[in-house]
C-alpha cells in the first residue's frame, strides 16, 4: 500500500532522513517512533508528496507520484500541528474540507456526521473552534483528514499535548480505523502507544531506521530480560530449583521468559505477599538500540 | 469551478467572522465617508455650514446680490465682518474661509476681468476645501448672472462694457482685436433678433423666449452644475471610502494567505486535490467579491441616505469591478511579501498607504507637486477614484473610462503575475 525505498532528504548540510526503506500493507498500522528530530515528519511529508526528496522512491497505493490528484483523493493526512480554521465551527471546518475532495449532498453530510463522531465531538459540532481545548483540536485535526475516506491515512502525533482521557479517545477512533480495513502511518514518540496500536514499528533516530518489526518481536530482539520480583511472607526453604537471587524475603529473577518461570513458581505451591513483573518495553528496546532514552 | 467557490465561500466566511478585519473593511472607510462628508459640508448631517466671511470691498446691487445668493446656499453659513477680525477667526480656526469681494466686483459682475476680483482667505491647513468652496463661489455667480442677465437691457449693458473696456483690448494684436470686434457685433445681432421676437409681450426674459432659459441654463449647468461637479461633499468621500474599503480588503486578505501558511491549512489545501490556480482563484475570487459587496453597501448607504449621486450605473459598476481587480491583483503581490503575518501585514499597509497618498487619497491630486504626479500615474488608487467617480458625478463617457480602468487591469495584471511568480517558487 505504501513503500519507500532508499528515502534521503538533507537540509543543507543536515541529512534529516537517511537511506529509509520499508512496505506498509494494505491494513497495516504502522508506527515511526523515535525522538524530536528522527526524521518522522520528514518522511510523512515525502510520502504525502509535500516535499521532494533528494533520493529514493516513493510508492502509495500503486502510485509513485503521491502529487498526483487522484492519489491525493486517496491519502489522508493530519498534520502534527493543529491546522484548523479557528474561526469556523467543527460541522464548517469538516464540509470544507468534505467539499475540498470533492464531497457534496447527502454523501458529505453522512461523512462529516461519521468524522464528528469519529472525533467524539458531536455536541460540539456548532461549536467554533477557537472556543475548544487542545485535545479537541487534536481529534477535530484528525477527523479533517479522514472527512473524505481515504485508504492511507498518516496521523503525525497526534497525541501530542493531550490529557489520557482525549488520548484514549484517540486510540479507540485509530482502532475503529483499523477495523475497517485503513492503512494508518502513526508517528509518536510514546512507547505506549506504539505498543497498543501499531503491527509493527520503525525504531529511528537521527534520520535512520535502526530495527522495524512487531512490538513483540523488536523486544525479544532487543528488550533483553524481564524481571520477576516475588515477596514473600516467609521465604521457602528451598530455591535452588528456581534461577535468581534471594535478598531477605524477596526474590529476583532475570529471564528471557518471564512466563514459563511465573508458572513454575505458581507450580511449586509458593505464597506470596507480592508479585511483580517488570516486562521490557520499547523504551528498553529505544535504549538499547541507542544507548539513549526516548525522551530527555 | 466549483471548489473557487467552496474556497472563497470559506474565505468571505472567515472575514465576516473576524471582527478588526471587519472594522477595516467597513467601518472605518465608512466612517471616513462620513466624518470628512461632514466636516466639509459643515455640522451635522444636514448640509448647512461650511462656516465663511465675506468682505464686501465693493458694495454695488450686484456684490449684494452676490451676498444673498451665498447666504441662500445650504453648504455655506454666510456671516459678514472686517476684513481684520475674518482673517483673525480664519487663522483660530473659528471660520473655514473668508472671502473679499473686490471693488470692480460688481462693474464686472465677477467675470472677465484681468485682476481677479474675488480673493479668498483659507486657513492652509484646509486647502482641501478650497476646491469645493471655488465651486460654490463660481456657482454663485452665475445664478446671480442668470437671474440678472436675463434682461436684454443688462445684456446691451454688458456687451457695451465690454467693449469700452480697454484692459481686455489693449494687450491683443490687430488680428485678435478685429476678431473680437466682429464677434462682439454678432452678438448684438443676435441679441437684437431674439429682442424683436420677444417684442409682442415685451419685458419678458430672454430665458423665458428661449424655451424654458436654455441659453443661460445650458452655459450653466455645463460649467457648474450637478453634471460636472460633485453636487455634496459626500460624493467627494464615498468615492475615496470605497478605495479605503478596497485596500482594507487588499490588506485582510493578503495577510489571511499568509495566515493560512502559519496555521498550516496552506499545507492542508495543497495536500487536497486542488491546483495552484484553485487556491489562487479562490483568495482572489473572495477577496473581489469582498471588495464589491462592500462598495456596493457603502454606495447605498451613500446614495439613500446622504444623496450621493449614481450618474450612470453602468459605467459605476465597471469602474468598481476594475478597482476590485486591481486591488485582487495588489493582494497576491503583497502576500508573498513575507513569511509572517506581521510582516505581510506591515508591508501591505504601508505600500498601500504610499498608494493611497500618492493617488490623490489624501493629498489632492491637485496640490501634489509635479515629481508625485508622476509617479500617481502608476497608483491604483488615483484610478480607482477616478473610475469611481466616472459612475458618481463625474459622468464618464465609456471612452473616457478606457483609461483608467486599462490602468487598473494593467496593474492588477502585473502584481498578479509578480505574486503567482513568487508564490511557485516558495512553494518548491
Ligand atoms: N524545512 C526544514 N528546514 C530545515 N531543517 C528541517 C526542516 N524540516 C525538518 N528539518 C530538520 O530535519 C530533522 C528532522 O525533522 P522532523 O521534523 O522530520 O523530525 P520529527 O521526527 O518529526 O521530530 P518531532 O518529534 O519533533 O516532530 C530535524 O533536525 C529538523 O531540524
Ligand atoms: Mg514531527
Amino acid at each position: 500500500m505504501v513503500a519507500v525505498k532508499n528515502l534521503r532528504k538533507t537540509f543543507n548540510s543536515l541529512v534529516a532522513v537517511d537511506d529509509v526503506s520499508f512496505t506498509i500493507d494494505s491494513g497495516e498500522v504502522f508506527g515511526l517512533l523515535g525522538p524530536n528530530g528522527a526524521g518522522k515528519t520528514t518522511i510523512i511529508n515525502m510520502i504525502v508528496g509535500l516535499l521532494k526528496p533528494d533520493n529514493g522512491a516513493i510508492n502509495v497505493d500503486g502510485s509513485d507520484d503521491p502529487t498526483r490528484i487522484d492519489v491525493r483523493m486517496r491519502i489522508g493526512n493530519a498534520p502534527q500541528a493543529v491546522a484548523l480554521y479557528e474561526s469556523l465551527t467543527a460541522r464548517e471546518n469538516l464540509t470544507f474540507f468534505g467539499k475540498v475532495y470533492g464531497l457534496s449532498g447527502r454523501r458529505l453530510k453522512e461523512r462529516v456526521d461519521w468524522a464528528l463522531s469519529f472525533a467524539r465531538l458531536e455536541d460540539r459540532a456548532k461549536d467554533r473552534v477557537d472556543t475548544f481545548s487542545g485535545g479537541m483540536k487534536r481529534r477535530l485535526n484528525m477527523a479533517g483528514a479522514v472527512v473524505h475516506d481515504p485508504p492511507v491515512i498518516l496521523f503525525d502525533e497526534p497525541t501530542v499535548g493531550v490529557d489520557p482521557q482525549s488520548r484514549n479517545l484517540i486510540f479507540d477512533s485509530i482502532e475503529d480505523l483499523k477495523r475497517q480495513g485503513r492503512t494508518i502511518v502513526y508517528t509518536t514518540h510514546y512507547m505506549e502507544e506504539a505498543q497498543r496500536l501499531c503491527d509493527r514499528v520503525a525504531v529511528m533516530d537521527r534520520g535512520k531506521i535502526l530495527d522495524l518489526n512487531t512490538v513483540d518481536n523488536l523486544i525479544e530482539k532487543h528488550g533483553g530480560k524481564a524481571v520477576i520480583i516475588a515477596i514473600f511472607d516467609t521465604p521457602p526453604q528451598d530455591l535452588s530449583q528456581f534461577p535468581g537471587t534471594i535478598e531477605g524475603n524477596t526474590l529476583r529473577i532475570e529471564t528471557m521468559q518471564p512466563t514459563q518461570d511465573l508458572v513454575n513458581l505458581a507450580q511449586a505451591g509458593l505464597k506470596f505477599r507480592q508479585l511483580r513483573v517488570d516486562r521490557p518495553d520499547l523504551e528498553t528496546v529505544f535504549l538499547n538500540l541507542t544507548g539513549r532514552s526516548l525522551r530527555d | 469551478m466549483g471548489k473557487i467557490f467552496t474556497l472563497a465561500g470559506k474565505d468571505l466566511k472567515l472575514l465576516l467572522r473576524d471582527k478588526a478585519s471587519l472594522f477595516w473593511v467597513m467601518a472605518f472607510p465608512l466612517a471616513i465617508a462620513l466624518f470628512f462628508g461632514a466636516i466639509f459640508s459643515g455640522s451635522g448631517g444636514s448640509l448647512s455650514g461650511m462656516k465663511i466671511a465675506v468682505i464686501d470691498e465693493d458694495n454695488t446691487d450686484f456684490s449684494a446680490a452676490y451676498i444673498t445668493e451665498l447666504e441662500g446656499q445650504s453648504a455655506l453659513r454666510v456671516s459678514q465682518m472686517t476684513r481684520d477680525s475674518a482673517f483673525q477667526k480664519v487663522r483660530t480656526g473659528k471660520l473655514s474661509a473668508f472671502i473679499v469681494l473686490r471693488e470692480n466686483f460688481g462693474e464686472y459682475r465677477g467675470m472677465f476681468s484681468a485682476d481677479p476680483l474675488i480673493e479668498i482667505g483659507l486657513d492652509p491647513a484646509r486647502r482641501m476645501e478650497a476646491g469645493y468652496l471655488q465651486g460654490l463661489l463660481t456657482r454663485a455667480n452665475f445664478t446671480v448672472l442668470q437671474k440678472q442677465f436675463a434682461s436684454f437691457e443688462l445684456f446691451h449693458t454688458e456687451l457695451d462694457r465690454i467693449e469700452s473696456d480697454t484692459s481686455i483690448w489693449n494687450d491683443l494684436t490687430a488680428e485678435q482685436n478685429q476678431l473680437g470686434k466682429d464677434l462682439l457685433s454678432d452678438l448684438r445681432g443676435i441679441v437684437n433678433n431674439l429682442e424683436q421676437e420677444a417684442a409682442p409681450d415685451s419685458g419678458d426674459t430672454i430665458a423665458a423666449k428661449t424655451g424654458g432659459g436654455d441659453l443661460f441654463a445650458v452655459d450653466i449647468t455645463a460649467v457648474t452644475d450637478d453634471q460636472v461637479m460633485p453636487r455634496t461633499p459626500f460624493e467627494v468621500t464615498f468615492p475615496s471610502a470605497l478605495l479605503w474599503a478596497m485596500i482594507g480588503c487588499a490588506a485582510t486578505f493578503a495577510v489571511s494567505i499568509v495566515k493560512e501558511r502559519t496555521a498550516g491549512t496552506y499545507l492542508r489545501l495543497r495536500l487536497a486535490p486542488l491546483t495552484r490556480t484553485h487556491i489562487l482563484g479562490g483568495k482572489g475570487l473572495a477577496c473581489f467579491v469582498a471588495c464589491v459587496s462592500i462598495s456596493i453597501i457603502l454606495l447605498l448607504i451613500g446614495n439613500l441616505i446622504l444623496g450621493v449621486r449614481i450618474v450612470n450605473l453602468l459605467i459605476l459598476a465597471i469602474g468598481v469591478f476594475s478597482a476590485s481587480f486591481c486591488f485582487v491583483g495588489l493582494t497576491m503581490c503583497m502576500s508573498v511579501m513575507g513569511k509572517t503575518e506581521e510582516s505581510v501585514g506591515g508591508a501591505a499597509w504601508g505600500i498601500l498607504m504610499v498608494a493611497a497618498m500618492t493617488g490623490g487619497g489624501m493629498i489632492p491630486v491637485l496640490f501634489m507637486p509635479s515629481w508625485l504626479l508622476t509617479i500617481s500615474h502608476f497608483s491604483p488608487a488615483k484610478w480607482s477614484i477616478l473610475a469611481i467617480e466616472g459612475g458618481i458625478w463625474r459622468d464618464f463617457t465609456m471612452s473616457e473610462m478606457l483609461l483608467p480602468v486599462g490602468m487598473l487591469i494593467g496593474i492588477g495584471v502585473l502584481c498578479f503575475g509578480v505574486g503567482i511568480g513568487l508564490l511557485s517558487r516558495s512553494d518548491a
